[in-house]
């Protein structure tokens, strides 16, 4: 009998992951090059550059989002953990003699308060663990939830308002180095170095494959061994971490810890998650294809701002895109498979 | 010789199953309870500083009108295994459309006339996404929540924050007739509408088909399917009546503040998962009550304004999110149907 093994579902050589990558790219050149025509002053390094960097922060928190969306589960506390984490780690370092309750802390040394507000950020992921992997709660519910829970306590830590006096000088100091030589900051290369290693994971290693494997088929994964929970509640704790480090760098780049900080990320991640191929419902996904999708994402805001938008057109902007690359990308697949 | 009945030991489950049906009232006249112990007299809106004096029991049911209303269609699309997201959005476009027609002189009938049907659209549109193009209702409904907000962000002008009156136009005289003004007992007409509302959703949900689709199809969908039931015409139906629900909302809480503001909404379809998961609805859909749904609304806006008076305002996010955990434990814990995976 003939070895049908290598019998595909679709034509062609490579995956339908690869397929939706290079399609999002296309995407991304026809966008940029139609921004270019459109939009004056578009077209020039300084905005390419520009692009990557000023969207560091929703890339890096970006990949959790993407590891859990391609198991099934949101995560929308991210952004409120990003507010949480930045406003401890400024109260954790103030020093300890001060004159008016804003400007006091713990006065920890800078080492100490960079791992406790870590740990606090860790432990927000703990909860959305607990709940969605242990209890099975639906991660909307439970991630809004810890959402206000995270961004609570930085409103009660900064009294509804923000922390920056009596901060020690090592605290600006990785916020806003640049790699020496150029404008590029180090949050920059920091983000770049967790994307590198998150590809790594998410097609070299154990996890990374487990973790596609409970999104396309959750009981497959199950009867396979693979305890589904654990490994939920790992990616919930990995994500939070992600975005305590995210907080931490941006508190450090604005010397302030604001109890408003991150507004929204935690949907601007979701979408430029969506927008570079991963779906909810099969396993797939990428997060190559994230970094793809807020590259795109930055081109659609970045014009909408030269072409003197309002700032209240992103909202309409960015549901739109959602919707129309969740359509495009079902029917390139579909058309794929016939 | 006849069989003698076999005698049932109280079961765990007799004590679960009335517990389940019982706590949440309990929960309410705890609730209310506490905040008249504490002294309340600080804050003005509580007449003489007692919690269950008329002024602050006018005050408090004014202010739960919006979740009153929105409640009831809330609960019916989560028994079907669904979710809207975008209902705090809808209320807050309703209100921006409804005083925009205001303030330019429609007149009262015209005007909620057609905010009601722009809440027809906006969940055909919801329906749409979820049910026609088949995404998934969280990120449809998301997705859905910036698209009305932009919208409603962009009708309001640039430089004021909400419609409302300015040197060069007015708000009319009535705009407060509707959501403000004493009606009868202290309460507006928009209070009882929303009691309307309530009655005519519990009779839907336990007496007419489209309650007992809606919890076959969030019960086992294939199966409801399967028995006949058009699943996609019923969730479409369920989100049309949730986006006409929210327009309501938004022409009480508009009437109110005599404002329109696209911001009013913000937040409501938190309270909305709170009050659905303090009434006991699964989320997962298949089983539910509108009644208890409303009790839970209760309980979180007597939580809210009675918190407002005892904690700083940057507290309230925090106490927001535990009861919404406290919420969701409770729903757990008491979930018996669950099948242990």
């Amino acid at each position: 009998m003939q070895n049908n093994s290598t019998h595909k579902i679709y034509s062609g050589k490579m995956s339908n992951e690869t397929f939706i990558n290079l399609f999002m790219v296309v995407v991304l050149a026809v966008l940029f090059i139609g921004a270019s025509l459109v939009v004056p002053n578009f077209f020039s390094m300084k905005i390419v550059v520009n692009l990557i960097t000023n969207y560091w922060f929703v890339i890096l928190i970006g990949i959790g989002v993407t590891f859990l969306l391609t198991t099934g589960h949101f995560d929308m506390s991210v952004g409120g953990i990003i507010a949480m984490t930045g406003v401890l780690s400024v109260y954790f370092c103030q020093s300890s003699t001060g004159s008016m309750p804003l400007s006091t802390g713990l006065g920890l040394p800078y080492g100490v308060a960079i791992v406790l507000a870590l740990l606090c950020a860790v432990g927000i992921g703990a909860v959305n663990a607990f709940f969605i992997a242990k209890l099975k709660v639906a991660s909307i519910i439970i991630t809004l939830g810890t959402m206000s829970l995270a961004r609570g306590i930085a409103q009660i830590v900064t009294l509804g308002a923000q922390r920056n006096t009596s901060l020690p000088e090592i605290y600006g100091v990785i916020g806003n180095a640049s790699i020496p030589g150029t404008v590029v900051k180090v949050s920059v290369l920091i983000m770049a170095a967790f994307v590198i290693l998150a590809a790594f994971v998410e097609k070299k290693t154990v996890f990374g494959r487990r973790t596609y494997l409970i999104g396309a088929n959750p009981q497959a994964a199950k009867l396979s061994g693979v305890k589904v929970s654990k490994h939920v509640a790992i990616l919930y704790l990995i994500s939070a971490l992600l975005a305590g480090v995210t907080g931490l760098l941006l508190a450090s780049e604005y010397k302030a810890g604001l109890s408003n900080r991150a507004t929204g990320y935690e949907f601007d991640a979701l979408v430029i998650t969506l927008l570079g191929g991963t779906s909810i419902l099969g396993g797939f996904g990428s997060v190559v294809g994230t970094v793809i999708g807020a590259l795109i994402l930055c081109v659609v805001t970045s014009a909408a701002t030269g072409l003197l938008l309002s700032p209240d057109m992103q909202f309409i902007i960015k549901g739109i895109v959602t919707f129309l690359a969740i359509l495009a990308q079902r029917m390139a697949l579909e058309k794929r498979k016939g | 010789m006849m069989t003698e009945p076999i005698r049932k030991k109280y079961q765990p489950t007799d004590w679960k199953a009335f517990t389940k049906n019982v706590y949440i009232y309990i929960l309410l006249l705890f609730i209310v309870f506490i905040f008249s112990v504490i002294k309340l007299d600080q804050v003005e809106m509580f007449g003489r500083g007692n919690f269950l004096s008329p002024d602050s029991i006018v005050n408090l049911l004014r202010s739960a009108i919006p979740i009153i209303t929105l409640g009831g269609g809330f609960t019916l699309i989560m028994i079907s295994g669904h979710i809207d997201l975008s209902v705090g959005s809808e209320m807050g476009l309703s209100a921006v459309v409804y005083a925009w027609l205001a303030i330019h002189g429609v007149p009262f009938i015209i005007s909620f006339a057609v905010t009601a049907v722009l809440g027809i659209v906006m969940g055909f549109i919801n329906g749409l996404f979820v049910v026609r193009l088949r995404i998934t209702p969280v990120i449809a409904t998301l997705v859905n929540l910036n698209l009305f907000k932009g919208i409603a962000l962009l009708i309001v002008p640039n430089g004021v924050s909400a419609i409302k009156s300015s040197d060069t136009i007015k708000m009319p005289e009535w705009i407060n007739d509707y959501g403000r003004k004493n009606f009868l007992l202290g309460l507006p007409v928009a209070f009882y509408v929303a009691i309307l509302v309530i009655v005519i959703l519990f009779i839907v949900q336990r007496r007419t088909i489209i309650g007992k689709y809606s919890a076959a199809i969030g019960g086992n969908r294939i199966a409801a399917e399967l028995s006949g039931v058009d699943a996609k015409k019923m969730v479409w139906l369920l989100y049309i009546i949730m986006g006409t629900l929210a327009a309501v909302a938004g022409i009480a809480r508009a009437s109110y503040m005599s404002l329109g503001d696209p911001l009013s909404g913000d937040g409501m379809e938190t309270d909305c998962i709170i009050a659905v998961l303090l009434g006991g609805t699964a989320f997962t859909g298949g089983s539910g009550s509108v009644v208890k749904t409303i009790i839970g609304a209760l309980i979180i806006v007597c939580m809210t304004t009675g918190l407002m008076t005892v904690i700083p305002p940057y507290y309230q996010i925090l106490a927001k999110s535990l009861v919404l955990i406290m919420a969701v434990t409770i729903n757990r814990l008491l979930d018996s149907s669950r099948v242990k995976a």
